[in-house]
């Protein structure tokens, strides 16, 4: 079943990309041109097949020692914005206007 | 002693070596390798940003380590350089996006710092489509990078500067990261040697990531030796990265053992598909005559469920690659807009103006992929596909020792020749499966295609942590192609 | 609204728990080689995988594993071999991944249970079971999972009310939690009265505090807890609406929430009105419920396997030498104090929940012969007097503490004494038999002494003695009195009214 603008407004809502209308309808038109081929994954029987999330073989039980290693130092870690205040990152008001 | 320095025309080995005996300084090969990108690079636009002060720095570095007597490693000297998806300090990182303009790595990729480690010189960052999504390096936020072959045409990609910087002799060794084929298609257009290792035997820790279980990195150089040495000094057991695998190999040592007994497999099915230009299916089969004229024997081999590998690609690339760009928020790092009433005003616009369309399709792609209502009939399935796919590797490697199938299906195309999404997909059809699987492959030149006259190349593919026998299949295959490896345009004396 | 006791004749509420954990007492983030530091100054513990640069990877901490393993096992969970993380997606500030990394279907523990014995005040709250004499019950408490996470980061909101997002004009945000090893335990939903949640709570974590995994603090939020709660007619089977209940931060806090949620639900099925699937926060000011959130659909946080995470496959040798780790926990503990040492059950269970509090009470009654008065003492009066500090580290030791007992058992000194005493004890470091002697507080229990003043006060008060023959009995409290007073309260009262007892009676 193919995506309609609504859907795809939904998923633009969700993953948080600001899209105009015109965008949004050319992204609905490539989306479901590309989830058309994407068909051959639903042409096989695959009753039984276990899948593979780690091509890794019988890698398991990775872990490290609970020994602290200094990291960052506050001005590196805020480096990279400029949006910080009394070393912390500053953000704008997460619920829009008014008071809730 | 070499009178002037050319880069181009040097091997690792003959770097090292010249190095260690003392007939340049480090500092020398730096100055003559940003002469060749100063004179050159303005036509190829391989690199995003040349690191100067990192490259002397590391130079100084060895020219006192010789003069001391002390260690100076295996690549010691070699103009190096790394694309720009790599964190690496005192470097931007921008995985040519718009996103990323301003980042500034705190921290190095732990395959940029085992290069240097072992000497190699940073001379920069290289282009890539923006995220590593693509096959061409059109979409990079900062123009596109030029094949040397010919101007007008794409170099491949997603890591097409770093294979553009080889070909163009702009450096010596270049990193690139693979996850569709991204090392390996760009190499295939550009007539130079990339490798794709198995999954896990290089660390992805600080590379910026697009498919986590599909991403690899790895090796660009002119031959396939300088691509072992290369390897040599990136791969192993990162404890920085849990995916990563304990290696031990010297992927130098047994190159020349040739392939005589070797059985190489052959795919009619799949190198014959509809696809594949006839210059690029000729080139596989003089290369198979060629590896049997070496004393391997050719063996028909089947992988029944490999043409379902694009479509379980587009399922899990996309779905890993909206999980890894969920942390671009404009918070920590990253563009931020300006003015913004609030967090989601500054999430939407953000994020809009920091990705271009094929990393949105992607993002937006990927979230409805790993939906409710497509998990169990996207996802969950393509990852049933992949155990199939995977399996018919194995079962195909209980046969052969390699297999031969072309790297990409055509030479390199014009710039804006391949507009559409699902067509610009198609290149990745031969190289896809390997990352499916896990596996490692390399692409090696064969010459210039009968109909384009542009490098054309063939792909060996191995079983997992065989990366040694596709470097030696490949070194004993490279002996029957006498090929120039840096574009005409960029040799020097016009050779 | 009706109270909570009339709400629970027609309806009976059915709640469940979701606690988080922090893992407090490790050095190192779940993730990343950061310390966990708190109260360090913002954003002074982070690295690239904290901060969620890209290009980081996440490794996993082993004593964290084995933390949520020693969790699992100390509350009868089954330990899953085979797990794997998985990432939960969604854009929130205090994420620096957007996505958390958390498990999927299959925790590291799954299938526990505690059995829950409520006694005392609260446990009249539940009218479907049999209770005791006593009027205790007990009831099993399902523990349906325990998987393991991370922390988020914490935001600051200001220029809104009392610091809540809702009008604030910007926000602060510190990553040095974000990565903090977390642990959430999720419970069947088995409780059906406040007071079995609160219980169920203090229960929990006495055993993660004897398993040493976590400071447990609900006020400074290394252990929190949600509540999920609907009403069903009494007698039905089938499940309401429920809602979720946030911001419980003390145990009170957590009875008293769910208390007004009950009795709020009630109120608006009783009036014909529709419960909503919505998360509430409690007021504490006000003891209310307030909506933050409607959910009409469930968020769909995209979950799928985490595929930087190597899968786990536990072995056997693994879980047995976490097993090794197991201590005595509090129950068992409890039922040792009270064969062993004969205390009462009540306190038993009080010092037995408390580590520091166990360790001291078996450090003093070791060999002492005075534990029941050593308990009654730490819980009747060191308690009081230490007001919340630490017991660990305060200037008492339990050998003095024993020799306390010992003076008030022997008659040496009063039980009212014996208040003065430690008091001192706390203050100085002093032992009770140098304060005893100092302050000259030695009881008097001399018969002879104390009989020569009863026998003066007798025959000083032949009208008394005469009303006491004459049915007046209280004025035995007149004779002690003054032989208190005579003997600058220092006699021994029981030894004085045994004599005054006798002389009157004559």
């Amino acid at each position: 079943m193919p995506l309609t603008e609504h859907d795809v407004r939904d998923i633009a809502a969700y993953t948080r990309i600001g899209l105009t209308s015109d965008e949004l309808t050319q992204m609905t038109k490539d989306l479901n041109d590309i989830i058309e081929t994407l068909a051959p994954i639903t042409r096989y029987d695959l009753e039984g097949v276990p899948p593979t999330f780690h091509p890794i073989g019988d890698l398991s039980n990775v872990m490290r020692e609970d020994e602290p290693r200094p990291g960052f130092d506050t001005e590196t870690a805020l480096s990279n914005t400029g949006s910080t205040q009394d070393g912390s990152f500053k953000i704008p008001p997460i619920l829009s206007g008014g008071d809730a | 002693m070499m009178t002037a320095l050319d880069p181009a025309k040097l091997s690792v080995a003959d770097i090292t070596s010249g190095f260690a005996a003392g007939e340049f300084s480090a500092r020398e090969m730096v100055d003559a390798a940003f002469e060749v990108i100063e004179q050159r690079d303005k036509d190829i636009h391989a690199f995003l940003e040349l690191t100067p002060e990192l490259a002397y720095a590391k130079a100084t570095e060895l020219d006192e380590a010789r003069a001391k007597g002390e260690p100076i490693g295996p690549l010691a000297a070699v103009p190096s350089g790394f694309k720009d998806n790599m964190n690496q300090v005192g470097t931007h990182t921008t995985c040519g996006s718009a996103m990323l303009e301003s980042y500034v790595s705190p921290y190095d990729a732990t395959c940029v710092a085992n290069i240097i480690k072992a000497g190699g010189l940073p001379l920069g960052k290289l282009n890539m489509d923006e995220f590593a999504f693509g096959s061409s390096t059109e979409t990079s936020y900062f123009g596109r990078t030029m094949n040397p072959w010919d101007l007008e045409r794409v170099p491949g990609g997603s890591s097409g500067g770093s294979a553009a910087a080889v070909a163009g002799g702009l450096a010596t060794i270049t990193l690139g990261s693979d996850t569709g084929g991204s090392i390996r298609q760009p190499a295939a257009f550009c007539g130079v040697v990339g490798l794709k290792p198995t999954y896990g035997v290089v660390s992805r820790y600080g590379v910026v990531a697009f498919g986590s279980s599909l991403d690899q990195v790895g090796p660009f150089g002119k031959t396939v030796r300088d691509v072992a040495s290369a390897l040599n000094a990136l791969s192993g057991r990162d404890p920085l990265d849990c995916t990563s695998q304990e290696c031990t190999v010297d992927f130098t040592a047994n190159l020349e053992e040739g392939v005589r007994g070797m059985k190489v497999g052959i795919i009619p099915s799949l190198t014959f598909a509809e696809g594949a230009t006839p210059e690029v299916r000729q080139a596989v089969e003089e290369a198979a005559r060629n590896l049997e004229g070496l004393g391997a024997e050719l063996v028909e081999v089947d992988l029944p469920h490999v043409e379902a590998s694009l479509a379980a690609y587009y399922v899990i690339g996309p779905a890993e690659a909206f999980s890894n760009l969920s942390r671009f928020d404009s918070i920590r790092y990253g563009h931020r807009a300006q003015g913004c009433a609030d967090l989601v005003e500054q999430y939407e616009r953000s994020r809009a103006e920091g990705f271009s369309t094929e990393a949105r399709r992607r993002i937006m792609l990927g979230s409805y992929l790993l939906s409710a209502d497509a998990y169990n009939t996207y996802y969950y399935p393509a990852q049933q596909v992949r155990t199939l796919i995977t399996r018919d590797y194995v079962e195909a490697f209980k046969k052969v020792d390699v297999i031969l199938l072309p790297t990409s299906p055509r030479t390199a195309f014009k710039f804006g020749e391949i507009s559409d999404p699902t067509s610009m997909y198609l290149s990745d059809m031969f190289t896809v499966s390997i990352n499916i699987a896990g596996n490692g492959g390399i692409s090696l030149p064969t010459g210039p295609g009968v109909d384009t006259g542009l490098p054309t190349a063939v792909q060996l593919v191995g079983p997992q942590f065989g990366d040694d026998v596709i470097l030696r299949a490949a070194a004993a295959l490279e002996t029957c192609y006498d090929i120039p490896r840096v574009a005409p345009m960029c040799a020097r004396g016009g050779e | 609204m009706k109270t909570i006791q009339e709400v629970f004749r027609d309806w009976e509420a059915v709640i469940g728990l979701e606690v988080h954990t922090e893992l407090t007492t490790l050095k190192t983030k779940m993730f990343c080689d950061c310390p966990i530091d708190f109260g360090a100054p913002p954003n002074t513990h982070t690295c690239p995988v904290c901060l969620g640069l890209p290009g980081a990877l996440p490794v996993p901490n082993r004593a964290a594993i084995e933390s949520i393993v020693l969790a699992g096992l100390a509350t009868n969970c089954d330990i899953e071999k085979r797990s794997m993380f998985y990432r939960k997606t969604y854009m929130y500030p205090d994420m620096p991944k957007n996505f958390q990394t958390t498990q999927g279907p299959i925790a590291f523990c799954m299938r526990g249970g505690l059995d829950l014995t409520v006694s005392g005040q609260g446990s009249d709250e539940r009218i479907d079971v049999e209770h005791a004499e006593d009027g205790s019950y007990t009831t099993h408490i399902g523990i349906t999972r325990i998987h393991m996470e991370e922390d988020a980061g914490k935001m600051i909101h200001v220029g809104g009310t009392d610091g809540r997002i809702a009008g604030a004009s910007y926000s602060l945000v510190d990553y040095n939690r974000a990565g903090t090893p977390l642990i959430e335990l999720v419970t069947e939903p088995d409780l059906r009265t406040p007071e079995e949640a609160r219980r169920f709570m203090q229960k929990l974590r006495q055993i993660f505090l004897a398993i040493g995994i976590s400071d447990c603090s609900m006020e400074e939020g290394s252990m929190r807890c949600d509540g999920n709660i609907s009403l069903r007619r009494r007698g039905s089977t089938g499940f309401g609406t429920k809602t979720e209940l946030k911001n419980m931060n003390s145990f009170k806090a957590l009875h008293d929430g769910l208390a007004y949620e009950i009795c709020r639900q009630a109120e608006v099925l009783e009036q014909g009105g529709v419960i909503y699937q919505e998360t509430r926060h409690f007021e504490p000011a006000t003891k209310r419920t307030i909506v933050m959130r409607t959910k009409e659909t469930a968020e769909d946080y995209r979950l799928f396997p985490e595929p930087d995470l190597a899968p786990y496959d536990l072995s056997d040798e693994f879980i047995e030498r976490v097993r090794a780790k197991l201590p005595e926990l509090p129950d068992a503990k409890s039922a040792r104090y009270q064969d062993e040492f004969g205390l009462a059950a009540a306190d038993a269970e009080t010092l037995a929940g408390d580590p520091a509090w166990a360790r001291f009470f078996e450090d003093a009654a070791a060999g002492s012969g005075h534990a029941v008065r050593i308990a009654n003492l730490m819980i009747n009066e060191l308690a009081g007097q230490l007001k919340g500090g630490d017991i660990a580290t305060c200037k008492v030791a339990p050998a003095s503490l024993a020799e306390l007992a010992d003076l008030v058992d022997g008659d040496a000194i009063s039980g009212k004494q014996a208040k003065e005493v430690l008091a001192e004890m706390l203050e100085t470091g002093d032992g009770p038999a140098a304060i005893v002697e100092r302050r000259g507080m030695k009881q008097v229990s001399d018969a002879g002494e104390l009989e020569a003043i009863v026998e003066q006060l007798i025959a000083d008060n032949p009208d008394k003695v005469e009303a006491y023959r004459n049915g007046k009995k209280g004025l035995t409290g007149f004779f002690v009195g003054q032989a208190m007073k005579a003997t600058k309260g220092q006699g021994n009262p029981k030894v004085i009214s045994q004599i005054v007892t006798r002389y009157l009676e004559g």
